[in-house]
């Protein structure tokens, strides 16, 4: 009966969410705030409370049936398990920091119940995909996650703009659902059930090219809503939200969704060696084309945006390679940080007064406070993967991953992921330099900053710096404690040579050099920013935007014109046109017949009757002859 | 009347019988508002009272009728007068009821020949009951002309700008498919006679028939031609825009609400067990012109400007689901599509609403005219965005139970439908999205301050917005009174 | 004596033909009436004419109705005479052609 209580952990933030969303406006500010914090607080104290559940094979609870018709039964059920238990910590743990800034964030607005309910609303589909022991809860998350950030990016809708970019954000990462929605689909006609439990128990009775289309197909689902290559257009203007959305967004919510996802179905996505090498490959891909546009941005959130689109492809590395302690391990972190940044970046804009170009900041550490160069730097330290912070140990970890895993395509993925940290080192230190260094060049007047905004910073960058002790490897002393605690569900052992560990560590300590040396050459002393063609090129996106108009949206639409002036308006419309007309053409000859004069109707009268009477006489005689 | 066959009060008349009989009333009250405003509410409450009460004994579903009703009508042509009532038919009253109540409470500031409005909604009311009721053709056809009727002068006379234009399209439409039902069933009547020696119209005794293949698909076509129009399938869908669009609010309820369900359902509940081997037949076609309609339908909604026609095409879209559910042959996938009828007439229906009261307020339904209505008339524009992202499917909401099952039914007889439907689901988010971005995001268009939802408007749209919630959370009350009916009709047979 | 059933029957074909004559040439609505009347009187006479050479009474009774229905008629017509003359200060039947189509 009890683990029926680990409903509370989704349904707090829900159910403050749906309080907030009927009364809030009604309530005085303070009563929504409080209310939007204690569904994530509690949502955590409850996660540690209930944190016994998780151990062994985890604990599934049904709250009810869902749905039910033939042999579809669909429960409300739930799986607190190795998996879920941490990832479920860490969403409502950075959640409820991220919730203390956006109260001293958006202390001036006015619609604070539309974003505390949303807010909450969020955490509470996150933690549906999470916990979700069936796929359409999962998919209930799913779309939820896709929903609030359209309300959260928009949220500020009366610049067409943020609604726009909400509208384009749950629009792309739908069609990353259609994917997931048709593996949903086709699970449950292989398996007959739609347990992510049972899914993965007979995941290899599956014939392997059939095992091996459902990987893609939920990778495609994966790469929507984690801003992957061919998906990823949406994360970039989804700055268009507040600064805390942005850190809900990047470090809890929903762009990990996609790396949880294909870790929650790993015994069936691993089945697949054509499907891992892809997973591995859109990572590998993306992390690169995120990375090099990263170097270009001229927004601090923009910057941040790619670096977080960079970052999710290490995690699909990690899954393409097998090991999923080795890309949760990398989410953790990267959540702990990230939210850092983000929080981070919108204390700088404050102090920047509203000012979100880079070009335009600089002197922040002289002129600063102290406080926020440290943080900002705690954490990009991290991001860049300078040795003994918690990104540079998962990052490494999942490095190793893909050496090791023999073939010569995952080499490959390697070296774009070497490729990829220096690249990250360069432009995260670039982004460092412009916007501490120097002197000030902004016009804008400083904001003053509540108190709010800063102490949540200070343990999630103390996480960041020293999440590497999550998951330390042997080699440096370490028992990989978060390996160790998924079990069976780890994924694959990474073993390795101690000389090649090392030789690796060396090779990573020498890229960060590298990139940072760059950096401290190129933007120690500020200049202004190159503008030619590659970094235009680079700005805007490689120019994915512009392509998915040409390829995609504009077909779209000229195609909705053809249909509603083309089809409907000119072909069915016209042919019934056609048809009246016609009709109107044959009773325009018939009235002529009616001439309204009596005489003729007399006369046609008695033509008429004459010949009817002519008939029967005829009749008569032939009768007669007879 | 009397049901002579059972001992047990004739509810299913009385459903019929109860609008009926205020319609006359309330055209009895003449010019007299006020009166026959509150005998019309009266009436569909008392109406809603009983189909409540029958869901209540009849919630649990059970195989077979769930009440039946018969009394001898015209001996001489076998016609009878008989009233059935199935799980889906129960579902089908459920819902006539509720959103007849909704309709006269959106009616009730109907200035203009008021009394004779809400006598037609009534009027209306009482056919939309006897179709879904009616186990006897010549009966059922009575009743399909009686609602055709009603909605024809709802348009004609209180309608937008084109009224007559529309009107008269809407009924030759409807009529010319209809026309060519009466002519099947006359026929199938004497097919039947003959071979039997009785003449009869009771839909349970026709099913006996034996027809040559010939035969079979012509009647077949002949019915089809007027559940096809009514539903409708594109390319027969013309009617329906206009109509919608011309129509005075509450009958864009009605219309989109029920009048087009009147169509899916005579498939459920005529052709298809009437005619078996010619359905099974029919049922590739019936797909490619439901997904047909499905994309067709998207697409036009995409490029609309007037958002009344912008949802008139989501209605035709979202139909096509509904059919193609029902083309699959498969229990998950018929219990989805009627769960969607339902639902979608709840989510469009209460958008049909918002956008009389938009209308109201703004004076003007053109996406270009609109726009940031959140920021003058939160509630509204709260219950417009919960209603628009119930229609695109998100899960939790009503829609989506509908349609998961549908998909899920679909994908396991024909899993390239099922795909191919899937995709519709970005179509939806892309014209809805569109929809909501026009009106209630953005700079404010409409420089004046607009009243937020009144009490009586709050009537209407809260009770929807609860269900489509419940129904979304925990649809199981209302799929529970089709498992029993269902199945059997799969397999050919009727309860 | 009686006069023959022959010489009844042609002298009413031949009234009817005056008649039919009189309703199809003249141009007067109540000359056509008054054709109209006497086509029905010809009617009436091969009723009476048949009447008495059968000996049996259900011609002259159909007869006695038809010349009540006649002066119904014709007190409508006649009123409708009136009012059209009222309105188009005319007699002629052509003038009348509102029923054009």
């Amino acid at each position: 009966m009890s683990q029926t209580l680990l409903f509370l952990i989704p349904l707090l933030p829900l159910s403050c969410a749906v309080i907030n969303m009927l009364f809030g406006m009604r309530l005085p500010r303070l009563i929504p705030e409080t209310l939007a914090i204690c569904g994530v607080l509690g949502a955590f104290l409850l996660t540690i409370l209930f944190w016994g559940y998780a151990e062994g094979e985890g604990t599934r609870a049904v709250l009810g049936t869902w749905l039910s018709s033939g042999s579809v039964d669909v429960s409300f059920a739930l799986c607190f398990d190795k998996l879920s238990a941490p990832m479920t910590l860490m969403v409502t743990g950075v959640a409820t920091l991220i919730h203390f800034y956006a109260i001293g964030y958006m202390r001036d607005e006015v619609d604070y119940a539309r974003f505390f309910s949303l807010l909450n609303l969020f955490v509470f589909a996150m933690l549906a995909i999470i916990l979700a022991d069936n796929l359409l809860i999962l998919f209930l998350g799913w779309e939820g996650v896709g929903l609030c950030s359209y309300g959260l990016i928009g949220f500020w809708y009366r610049k067409r703009e943020n609604a726009k970019a909400g509208t384009k954000a749950f629009l792309v990462t739908r069609v990353g659902d259609v994917f997931l929605g048709i593996a949903l689909l086709w699970l449950f006609a292989l398996t007959g059930t739609l347990s992510i439990t049972e899914i993965n128990a007979q995941a290899e009775m599956i014939s392997p090219g059939i095992v091996t289309v459902l990987t893609l197909l939920l990778l495609v689902g994966a790469c929507g809503k984690s801003a992957q290559l061919p998906l990823m257009t949406w994360l970039a203007d989804a700055m268009a939200g507040p600064t805390p959305v942005s850190a809900l967004i990047h470090a809890a919510t929903m762009v990990t969704a996609g790396v949880y996802l294909l870790c929650r179905l790993f015994p069936l996505v691993s089945l697949s060696v054509f499907g891992m090498a892809a997973i591995a490959g859109v990572g590998a891909i993306t992390a690169l084309y995120a990375a090099t546009c990263a170097l270009a941005q001229r927004e601090i959130k923009r910057v941040l945006a790619y670096s977080t689109m960079s970052q999710v492809g290490y995690m699909f590395m990690a899954v393409g390679a097998g090991t999923v302690s080795g890309a949760m391990f990398h989410l953790l972190t990267h959540a702990f940080f990230k939210a850092v940044l983000f929080m981070a970046a919108g204390w700088v804009i404050h102090l920047a007064g509203e000012e979100n170009d880079i070009f335009r900041m600089g002197g922040l550490a002289k002129n600063g406070p102290k406080e926020l160069f440290w943080i900002f730097l705690a954490a990009a330290v991290c991001l860049a993967g300078v040795p003994l912070t918690g990104g540079f140990f998962s990052k490494d970890g999942i490095l190793l991953a893909l050496f090791t895993e023999g073939t010569l395509l995952y080499k490959g993925y390697w070296l774009i992921g070497v490729f990829t940290a220096l690249l990250t080192a360069f432009y995260t230190f670039r982004l460092v330099y412009l916007v501490f260094a120097g002197e000030p060049r902004g016009e804008g007047q400083p904001h003053a900053v509540p108190a709010l905004m800063r102490w949540p910073l200070w343990p999630l960058a103390v996480l960041g710096l020293a999440g590497g002790l999550l998951n330390l490897p042997a080699m440096v002393g370490g028992g990989e404690s978060l390996h160790q605690w998924y079990g069976k569900l780890a994924g694959r052992q990474v073993t390795a040579s101690h000389d090649l560990e090392w030789l690796l560590i060396a090779l990573a300590t020498g890229i960060v050099a590298v990139g940072w040396l760059l950096a401290h050459l190129r933007y120690r002393s500020y200049r202004e920013p190159l503008d030619n063609s590659v970094s235009r090129f680079l700005l805007a996106g490689w120019q994915a935007d512009a392509v998915v108009d040409r390829l995609l949206v504009r077909p779209f639409a000229a195609m909705g014109r053809f249909c509603s002036a083309g089809c409907d308006r000119t072909l069915f419309d016209g042919t019934l046109e056609g048809l009246v007309k016609l009709s109107g053409r044959w009773s325009g000859l018939l009235l002529q017949l009616t001439t309204g004069r009596l005489t003729t109707y007399l006369s046609a009268f008695a033509w008429g009757f004459l010949i009817m009477l002519g008939w029967f006489l005829l009749k008569l005689v032939n009768g007669g002859g007879h | 009347m009397t049901a002579a066959s059972l001992p047990q009060f004739p509810w299913l008349t009385l459903l019929v019988m109860l609008p009926l009989a205020g319609a006359l009333l309330c055209l009895l009250h003449g010019n007299r508002t006020v009166e026959s405003r509150w005998l019309a509410l009266a009436t569909s409450l008392a109406v809603f009272g009983v189909s409540l009460y029958l869901f209540f004994c009849h919630g649990d579903g059970g195989s077979g009728w769930l009440r039946y009703e018969d009394v001898s009508w015209i001996e001489r042509y076998g016609i009878r007068y008989v009233l059935a009532m199935d799980g889906i038919a129960l579902l089908m009253v459920l819902l006539t009821a509720f959103l007849q109540l909704a309709a006269i409470l959106l009616a009730w500031r109907v200035e203009e020949k008021a009394s004779y409005f809400f006598a037609l909604l009534l009027l209306l009311e009482s056919g939309l009951m006897g179709i879904f009721l009616a186990y006897d053709l010549i009966l059922f056809y009575l009743f399909w002309e009686i609602a055709l009727i009603p909605m024809f002068f709802l348009i004609a006379v209180w309608g937008g700008e084109n009224r007559r234009r529309a009107a008269l399209k809407f009924f030759l439409y409807t009529l010319a498919g209809s026309l060519c039902m009466l002519v099947a069933m006359i026929t199938l009547y004497q097919i039947h006679g003959d071979q039997s020696g009785t003449y009869s119209f009771v839909i349970g005794d026709l099913l006996q028939t034996k027809l040559s293949s010939t035969q079979e698909v012509w009647l077949f076509a002949g019915f089809m031609a007027a559940f096809i129009v009514k539903s409708p399938l594109v390319p027969f869908h013309t009617w329906l825009t206009d109509a919608l669009t011309e129509a005075p609010a509450a009958g864009s309820l009605d219309l989109t609400g029920l009048l087009i369900k009147t169509g899916i359902y005579g498939m459920i509940r005529l052709a298809f067990p009437l005619f078996p081997n010619a359905s099974r037949d029919f049922l590739p076609i019936l797909a490619v012109l439901a997904l047909f309609g499905l994309f067709h339908a998207a697409w036009c909604a995409y490029n609309e400007d007037d958002i009344k026609r912008l949802l008139a095409y989501s209605s035709i879209s979202h139909l096509g689901l509904v059919v193609l559910g029902l083309a699959a042959w498969q229990l998950t996938a018929w219990e989805g599509s009627i769960l969607l009828m339902v639902t979608h007439g709840l989510t469009t229906g209460a958008l049909f609403v918002l956008v009389a009261l938009i209308r109201e307020r703004t004076g003007t339904r053109s996406l270009q005219e609109l726009g940031g209505l959140w920021g003058q008339a939160p509630y509204l524009s709260a219950m417009f965005l919960l209603f628009s992202l119930a229609s695109l499917g998100l899960p939790g909401l009503a829609n989506f139970a509908g349609e998961i099952l549908v998909l899920l039914g679909v994908f396991q007889v024909h899993p390239v439908w099922a795909v191919i439907a899937f995709a519709g689901v970005v179509f939806a988010a892309a014209y809805m999205l569109r929809l909501v971005q026009g009106t209630i995001w953005g700079p404010a268009k409409v420089k004046r301050t607009l009243p937020d939802l009144t009490a009586r408007e709050w009537l209407i749209l809260l009770p929807m917005a609860i269900l489509v919630v419940w129904l979304g959370l925990y649809p199981a009350p209302f799929i529970a009174p089709l498992h029993g009916t269902v199945a059997p009709l799969l397999l050919g047979g009727m309860p | 004596m009686m006069i023959p059933f022959g010489h009844a029957l042609a002298f009413a074909a031949a009234l009817f033909i005056l008649g039919l004559t009189c309703v199809l040439a003249r141009r007067q609505i109540i000359m056509i009436l008054i054709g109209v009347e006497i086509m029905l009187n010809a009617a009436s006479l091969v009723f009476i004419a048949a009447s008495a050479y059968w000996q049996q009474a259900d011609g002259q009774v159909f007869v006695i109705l038809l010349m009540a229905i006649t002066a119904a008629e014709v007190a409508v017509a006649l009123a409708m005479v009136v009012y059209l003359w009222r309105r188009k200060k005319t007699m002629i039947a052509d003038q009348f052609n509102g029923m054009r189509g």
